[in-house]
């Protein structure tokens, strides 16, 4: 008898195991598919100067002896991509002396005048990063691809302003029009409806709205004696005309969420609340908060996410070069940039892509551990 | 049931050789630039179909702004249409990367000799030719007759151009003008893309600059970014910083409004300008910068592909449209330049006293200037462009020109030269 059941539940064990395979089947088919295979494909391009239509090459056929013309095999060229694409050196720049006095030249505020940093990048292939003075010495700090640094920067910034704000713009737009007063659900459309608009359209619509000279939002703002701002002319406030206009765009999705918890909140508890004295803002605090714990993990880490991959806004109001002066260069713009567009270098993209992913890898599991440690 | 699978079947064998004589298809790719142009090629194409039952011409119309990352996009996938249109310099890089079929074989003698030069010159990579076009370019400055007379500023010919201070005093006079809101109009609205490069390198150009060292195309340090270029682009910024024109024209009507005074764009505005101004609208040649007078050439033009199934057909597509009637549809339509001496020799508006006669004497002066032929050319201007919006926005002009030098020279090094194969 009991080994009957046994072999049964051994059956069954393993038809459920069967029916979990297959319905992970199509998950698992489309995850290797689209997102494994083009990765360890990006990894092997990634040591190749592939590039994206290669030239043409005259070569000898081996068997038939005629001359062929076949597209240009790319060259296996190791790490030179990742070299290239991580390459930091530093220089300690020598004041410039004069040759008859033998002093070292000034300008006219009093500072020391330097050779341009130029002439110790260019032998050496590299682009300016930044130049600073340490305890009397100016240092010179070059990169391969300046403008890779650059997006690791400009993404970082935008993430750490965009995850918090939208975070918190969500949640009171959410509170707003979770009120029962008439007309809730038109502002509930009203918030949402950037969200369904196609991005590439909004970008379009907010670039005529920054415009400096006849844009709406600099003539708004004149009526308050404040601006004309050069939105996205100046490399001070590119940035943040791309931020602003992400948030206008995004936070609706989050509200929707955020909504959908407030909801589940049982109005017992407001009531538990107040008949134990507290005010609103206590309820919010102790009520509200505590209760959209996981709906506020849930859009802080898709916010994330998306704040990553940062690309559509920036390719359309900058004309795809993330400008000025790389003010708004992200590392998938860069990617598309350097693969896709004028200079064809396929494999020098797939080197981007393997660090970038590698770095939002390690950022994911960081944050994974610290809220799933909080979790206990 | 079964008879009507009968019926099918005998349907479909009487219907084999009706699809086997049926007109093949002649694919082709169309930037979708100005409307005018765009329904020019269509007009062209439903005569083109009418005419001859062998062929059926279709057109794909393809957004202009990311037009050549459309066509490698295409090559990749094997999926080239038969006839291709392409802005003059990147056939280099298409004919480079095998794109390209030379049609040499289907020109006539007797047509080529009636093509401009300049447009052969353009079609022609490594000795053999690929493309031609149906019209060729003009750019010089539009000017508001009213304006400059108020402002009493001259109003030069092409043997007598301004020079830079006539240039400079002028935009001072006419900046004072009531009305006016910019001295000049330079279609920054067009965004960082193709106009950069076609409209502001032959400025750069009279400067004594030039986008790279033309002997063998393999560097660009001390051309692009010596003291010509510096000198070029420090002129360039001190007109926005003087006012004398807008890094950010609000829309496409500076000129049109009445709000600028010279409009520094090529002949396509040409009917929307004389509709607008009428008699008021006058041509100025391009100034002297320094270095004698320059200005671009080239246009959008024609090459079969490589992948086409059926090159006798695109080659009979494309010599239709360079038939006197068809070119002249589209010349009328978008106020360009005929690429056939005999068309253009009959059209009046190029004609001594005629609106756009500049355009004529330009090209035939010796002022144009064809951009770098070189298979680099993509990145080329793509990095000028860069620089020129860094510098019209403010940056710093050597730091801005450097960096493309320095894009300009990696790129083509990346690639060993782009040593034809």
């Amino acid at each position: 008898m009991a080994v009957h059941v046994k072999v049964r539940s051994g059956g069954l064990q393993r038809r459920e195991r069967y029916l979990a395979y297959g319905m992970m089947a199509p998950a698992a088919v489309l995850l290797i598919l689209f997102l494994i295979v083009p990765f360890v494909m990006a990894f092997g391009l990634s040591f190749t100067n592939q590039s994206l239509v290669p030239p043409l090459e005259t070569v000898v056929d081996e068997t038939t002896g005629e001359t062929v013309q076949r597209q240009k095999p790319p060259d296996f060229i190791g790490t030179d991509n990742y070299q290239n694409l991580l390459r930091i050196h530093i220089f300690t720049m020598e004041p410039l002396v004069d040759e008859q006095t033998g002093e070292v030249l000034r300008d006219e505020a009093g500072g020391i005048q330097y050779e341009r940093a130029r002439t110790y990048l260019r032998p050496e292939r590299l682009e300016e990063l930044f130049q600073i003075d340490l305890f009397g010495t100016r240092y010179l700090v070059g990169a391969g691809d300046a403008s890779f640094y650059r997006s690791l920067l400009n993404i970082f910034e935008f993430v750490i302003i965009v995850v918090p704000v939208q975070t918190s713009l969500a949640l009171f737009l959410a509170m707003l029009v979770n009120q029962k007063i008439r007309g809730a659900n038109v502002f509930r459309t009203i918030y949402f409806s950037p969200v369904v608009t196609a991005m590439a359209i909004v970008a379009v619509l907010w670039f005529f709205l920054y415009n400096p000279s006849d844009g709406l939002i600099n003539n708004f703002l004149k009526v308050f004696n404040i601006g004309p701002f050069q939105w996205l002319e100046h490399p001070a406030s590119a940035l943040i005309a791309i931020i602003i206009m992400s948030i206008w765009q995004g936070v609706g999705f989050q509200m929707v969420i955020y909504l959908a918890g407030l909801q589940e909140i049982s109005e017992d508890l407001y009531e538990a609340a107040s008949i134990d004295g507290a005010n609103r803002i206590q309820q919010f605090r102790f009520v509200t908060l505590p209760s959209l714990r996981n709906t506020t993990l849930f859009v802080a880490i898709s916010t994330t996410i998306l704040a990553f991959k940062l690309f559509v806004q920036v390719d359309v109001m900058t004309f795809g070069r993330g400008g000025p002066e790389n003010a708004t260069i992200t590392p998938i713009l860069h990617m598309v940039n350097e693969g896709f567009r004028s200079a064809q270098r396929v494999g020098y993209a797939a080197a981007i892509a393997v660090v970038f992913v590698l770095i939002v890898l390690a950022i994911s599991l960081i944050q994974r551990r610290v809220l799933s440690y909080g979790d206990h | 049931m079964k008879r009507i699978g009968l019926l099918l079947i005998l349907a479909l064998l009487v219907a084999v050789p009706v699809f086997a004589q049926e007109a093949a298809e002649i694919e082709l790719f169309f930037h979708s630039g100005r409307g005018e142009e765009r329904d020019a090629l269509n007009a062209i194409l439903v005569n083109f179909n009418e005419s001859q039952s062998d062929y059926v011409a279709v057109a794909k119309e393809l957004p202009e702004g990311s037009y050549t990352d459309a066509v490698n996009a295409a090559a990749l996938a094997n999926e080239l249409p038969c006839l291709l249109d392409f802005d003059g310099p990147t056939l280099y890089s298409f004919a480079y990367r095998g794109y390209m079929l030379p049609i040499d074989d289907y020109v006539s003698d007797e047509l080529k000799a009636d093509i401009l030069p300049s447009i052969i010159e353009q079609g022609t990579y490594n000795g053999k030719l690929y493309s031609l076009g149906v019209f060729e370019s003009g750019l010089a400055i539009w000017g508001n007759k009213q304006y400059l007379e108020t402002a009493g500023v001259r109003i030069p010919t092409i043997d007598t151009p301004w020079t830079l201070d006539e240039f400079n005093a002028a935009l001072e006079a006419l900046s004072q003008v009531e009305g006016v809101e910019y001295a000049l109009d330079l279609k920054m609205n067009y965004g960082q893309g193709e106009w950069f490069t076609y409209g502001f390198s032959p400025i750069l150009q009279s400067f004594g600059g030039d986008l790279i060292n033309r002997e063998d195309y393999q560097s660009a340090e001390g051309v692009l970014n010596g003291d010509a270029g510096v000198a070029f682009g420090e002129w360039f910024q001190s007109l926005f910083t003087n006012g004398y024109t807008t890094a950010t024209p609000p829309d496409d009507n500076l000129f049109i409004d009445g709000k600028a005074a010279l409009s520094f764009v090529g002949h396509w505005e040409f009917n929307r300008y004389s509709a607008a101004l009428g008699d008021n609208l006058v041509l100025i040649p391009m100034p002297d910068f320094g270095s004698g007078p320059a200005t671009g050439n080239g246009s959008w033009n024609w090459g079969i592909t490589t992948q086409c199934a059926n090159p006798d057909g695109a080659w009979a597509l494309l010599e239709f449209m360079l038939q006197p009637d068809q070119m002249t549809i589209m010349t009328k339509a978008a106020g360009t330049i005929p690429s056939r001496i005999s068309v253009l020799e009959q059209d009046a508006r190029f004609a001594e006293g005629g609106p756009m006669n500049v355009y004529f004497q330009q090209l035939f002066g010796g002022v144009a200037v064809p951009r770098p032929q070189t298979p680099a050319y993509p990145v080329i201007t793509a990095e000028f462009a860069k620089a020129i919006d860094e510098i019209a926005k403010g940056g710093d002009v050597q730091a801005a020109l450097d960096a493309a030098v320095d894009a300009i020279e990696r790129n083509i090094e990346e690639n060993n030269g782009y040593q034809a194969q």
